[in-house]
């Protein structure tokens, strides 16, 4: 569904994204995760057609970004990891928006499809609310109606439990994976450890724009040669710990 | 724990963003620079002049010229004193109540006095900064026309402070008032009509009294009445009056104890009254600003059913749609459009009380002049027009834009939407003001042709240009949309935009003063001068053509290129 092949972002002389590549199957959803700064917004903004890469190959559906932009964004859904929207727009004038974005329309059934969603995402009592009186929360759950709208083949979501609250977080994991089984390929970016332990079935580690490790957590298990059965070990292990040790000092 | 250190120390981040600006500089810094530099010296030379000139004039009528700048002393404040009054009211509200930083500053452990004293210096500056820029060079002036001691200069730069402090601390008061009863989002809306309001009444004002008459001077007596009528028993007891007799008595080299005095208590009693103020009910409006009520909107339903039957892709009707709302529902949006609209009013009203028919000996020259007059004009504000809205229609999508450009939308149908609701109201604007006032100066009929169809092609033209210039400048991160247009690319449109109308003009009115001239001596055009017309006017319209293409192309271009 998605992949990248030995793609390179440079801000001015800073490699942001060196050289990563990835892929993630249909029906797969796959773990992003990396210490902040490491690259993780970066690449999936170059995945959504926001930033154009200084070298390598994106492939969404099997259409190259490049090549044939169009086509490719048809097939995904974004989620960015801070939602700005039209103040000025009510939720669902949004959502009719970005359906008319992707080419839906009303004969396609676009209302139905977007009372659908504002219900199964809970604010259905907001639909003719300004987005500008939302919560975060509230406008991460309509940003997610939007990715999903027009029935996307893959998704790319930029830390999606943020602002989340625990009943939203339950809801997004179980729709993630219903999705997922339905065959959709989700590459998630997360600071929560225990949800991509959770809903992943792969996870990609990356630590200064490069990919350290990739694999289910069995595999990265391996890779750190851990007994640990959690993966915050793991992780604080593979992208080194130095860290921390400093931390307990200035205390 | 708490700061220790004074006040000012509040301002400290202002200082330092100012400091980081000067040193990143950006590109088209220097000509930005050159461009508003040399427009602020120009305007502050012409400003020097014009009051020299009439100082230096009024006082050879010495006892009536004495009295005459004495008045408009008096009557120049008095205006800037509704005017600071005023900006010192819009300013506070942003200042005290809905800047960001608030959020940072509100949670720190400072003084609500620091606090206070940090904020009102900066209202202050940000109010008054035009008055002074202002004042600055006429009142040089005026103290250099009558030779006055340094003393003058001296009282000015106490005086002036003062006067600022005063009305603009009413301002602040008002808001807090305000602020405390409405939640801030609505009064800042209440806030922009009735600035709206202010501004329209003031043009129509100066509109009605016909200030030319003032240039008459066969009705000299009527001046001196003119300002009588100003003149009413509250004057003694306004600040305006206080820092216009301060600085008449400067201007002889003595001291107006009584008045600077009025003038300084009153400023110094002013802001402490407003602190005490200020320290009761800050927190209680601050807290009450953050409330955004849920908002009254219109649904704006029936644009919907238009847009829906408009032989568009879907992507571009969503677009259009959106861009319609937007607008209708941002308040500072279309409020500058009725003030443009209380200006083509005005601009109408002039040719309609000038009747040229009555002028016997006004010949048909004069006349053609004022119609290519008339489309200067009418380009130009539409140029106007053009960057405030079209330029930053681009930049405005701001922090949103992801969602468009992570959509299956080219960068081609987005910049044509743009450029589509750009053209429509302004062609509408620019077609009626051309041919009305075409009509009622009673142009020649080849006239008004020319100039309709000339109008037509340059919207086109100044409306693609500035859609694509918008593109290919953007500024994502403005706050409005005023900020996108004096940025450097929208003051490189205004550079680019004032020569191609003057193209226009010159390439327009060749040809037609060739027909004129022919036309009114009932002479044939020889094929030699027809050749010519033609060449002029396809050659008008290659320019106009090109200047709205290729900006067009460069503009989808830049943006499917763009990363941000
Ligand atoms: N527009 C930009 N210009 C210059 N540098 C940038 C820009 N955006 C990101 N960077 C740099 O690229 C690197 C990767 O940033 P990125 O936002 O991808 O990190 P991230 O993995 O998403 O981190 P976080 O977990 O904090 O969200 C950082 O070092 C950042 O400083
Ligand atoms: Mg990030």
């Amino acid at each position: 569904m998605i992949e990248l092949s030995e793609v390179v972002k440079r801000f001015g002389g800073f490699t942001a994204v060196d050289h990563v590549t990835l892929s993630v199957a249909p029906g797969e959803i796959h773990g992003f995760l990396g210490p902040n700064g490491a690259g993780k917004t970066t690449t999936i903004r170059m995945i959504a057609g926001l930033l154009k890469p200084n070298a390598g190959r994106i492939l969404i559906n099997s259409h190259d970004l490049m090549l044939d932009p169009t086509a490719a964004k048809r097939s995904l859904g974004f989620i960015p990891d801070r939602p700005f929207l039209y103040e000025k727009l009510t939720a669902e004038e949004f959502l009719r928006f970005h359906g008319g974005l992707y080419g839906l329309e009303n004969r396609d059934g676009l209302s139905d499809r977007i009372s659908e969603l504002l219900e199964l995402f809970d604010i259905a009592s907001w639909r003719s609310e300004l987005i500008e009186s939302f919560s975060h929360g509230m406008q991460q759950r309509l940003v997610m109606c939007a990715a999903f709208l027009h029935r996307p083949a893959a998704v790319v979501v930029d830390e999606p439990m943020v602002g989340l609250d625990p009943r939203g977080a339950r809801l997004v994991k179980d729709f993630f994976r219903r999705m997922s089984r339905k065959g959709m390929g989700i590459l998630m970016s997360t600071h929560t450890l225990e949800v991509a332990q959770e809903v992943c079935d792969r996870i990609s580690i990356i630590h200064r724009g490069r990919i350290l490790a990739s694999g289910t957590v069995a595999d990265l298990r391996a890779l750190a040669q851990s007994e640990d059965h959690a993966l915050t070990p793991i992780f604080l292990k593979l992208t080194g710990g130095e860290g921390l040790q400093e931390i307990h000092e200035t205390l | 724990m708490e700061i220790n250190a004074p006040f000012p120390y509040l301002l400290l981040p202002i200082a330092y963003a100012l400091r980081n600006r000067i040193k990143r500089r950006e590109r088209g810094d220097l000509l930005r620079l050159l461009i508003f530099g040399g427009i602020g010296l120009f305007v502050s030379a012409a400003l020097f002049a014009v009051a020299f000139w009439v100082t230096w004039q009024a006082l050879d009528y010495e006892e009536l010229g004495e009295y005459l700048v004495r008045l408009s002393l008096s009557w120049l404040f008095l205006v800037f004193l509704s005017f600071l009054a005023f900006s010192g009211l819009v300013v506070s509200l942003s200042t005290f109540f809905l800047s960001d930083d608030l959020w940072l500053l509100m949670a720190a452990p400072t003084t609500g006095r620091r606090l206070f004293y940090s904020r009102f210096l900066r209202t202050c500056g940000q109010a008054s900064w035009m008055v002074i820029a202002f004042l600055l060079p006429a009142l040089l002036a005026i103290g250099m026309a009558s030779c006055a001691s340094p003393l003058y200069y001296v009282m000015a730069s106490v005086a002036l402070p003062s006067f600022v402090v005063i009305p603009v601390a009413l301002g602040c008061a008002a808001t807090l008032l305000l602020v405390n009863v409405f939640p801030a989002r609505r009064t800042r809306d209440i806030l922009l009509l009735a600035g709206l309001a202010f501004t329209v009444s003031l043009i129509l004002l100066v509109r009605f009294l016909r200030p030319e008459q003032l240039f008459n001077v066969r009705s000299l007596p009527d001046v001196t009445a003119f300002f009588t009528a100003l003149e009413s028993r509250w004057t003694p007891f306004l600040p305006s009056f206080w820092v216009g007799e301060t600085l008449f008595t400067a201007l002889h080299g003595q001291v107006d104890w009584l008045h600077l005095g009025c003038l300084t208590t009153t400023a110094m009693a002013f802001t402490l009254l407003l602190r005490i103020a200020f320290d009761r009910r800050y927190f209680s409006g601050w807290s009450k600003a953050q409330e955004a009520r849920k908002a009254r909107f219109t649904r704006l339903r029936w644009i919907e059913q238009f847009v829906r039957r408009l032989p568009f892709e879907p992507a571009k009707r969503s677009l259009l749609l959106k861009d319609v709302k937007v607008f209708l529902r941002d308040t500072t949006q279309w409020s500058q459009l009725l003030l443009l609209l209380a200006l083509a009013f005005v601009y109408l009203y002039n040719f309609h009380v000038l009747d040229l028919s009555q002028i016997p000996y006004i010949s048909g020259l004069v006349k053609s002049a004022y119609a290519f007059l008339n489309l200067t004009t009418a380009a130009f504000i539409l140029a106007a027009l053009a960057v405030r809205l079209v330029f930053p229609a681009v930049s405005i999508e701001g922090a949103a834009f992801w969602i468009v450009r992570s959509a299956p939308v080219d960068m081609r149908s987005f910049l044509w939407i743009k450029f589509w609701t750009g053209l429509i109201p302004t062609l509408i604007l620019a077609e009626t003001l051309t041919i009305l006032s075409n009509e009622f100066m009673g142009a020649d009929p080849f006239l008004k042709a020319v100039s309709a169809a000339a109008i037509f092609f340059m919207s086109f033209s100044l409306v693609g240009l500035a859609a694509g210039m918008g593109a290919s400048y953007p500024r994502y991160r403005a706050d409005n949309p005023t900020q996108v247009a004096s940025s450097f690319g929208g003051v490189a449109y205004m550079v680019l935009a004032v020569l191609f109308i003057l193209t226009e003009i010159v390439l327009l009115a060749w040809p037609t003063s060739i027909y004129l001239w022919h036309f009114h001596r009932d002479l044939s055009l020889s094929p030699n001068n027809l050749a010519r017309m033609i060449t002029a006017f396809s050659l008008a319209t290659i320019v106009a053509v090109l200047v709205f293409w290729i900006p067009m192309r460069r503009g989808i271009r830049a943006l499917e290129r763009s990363e941000e």
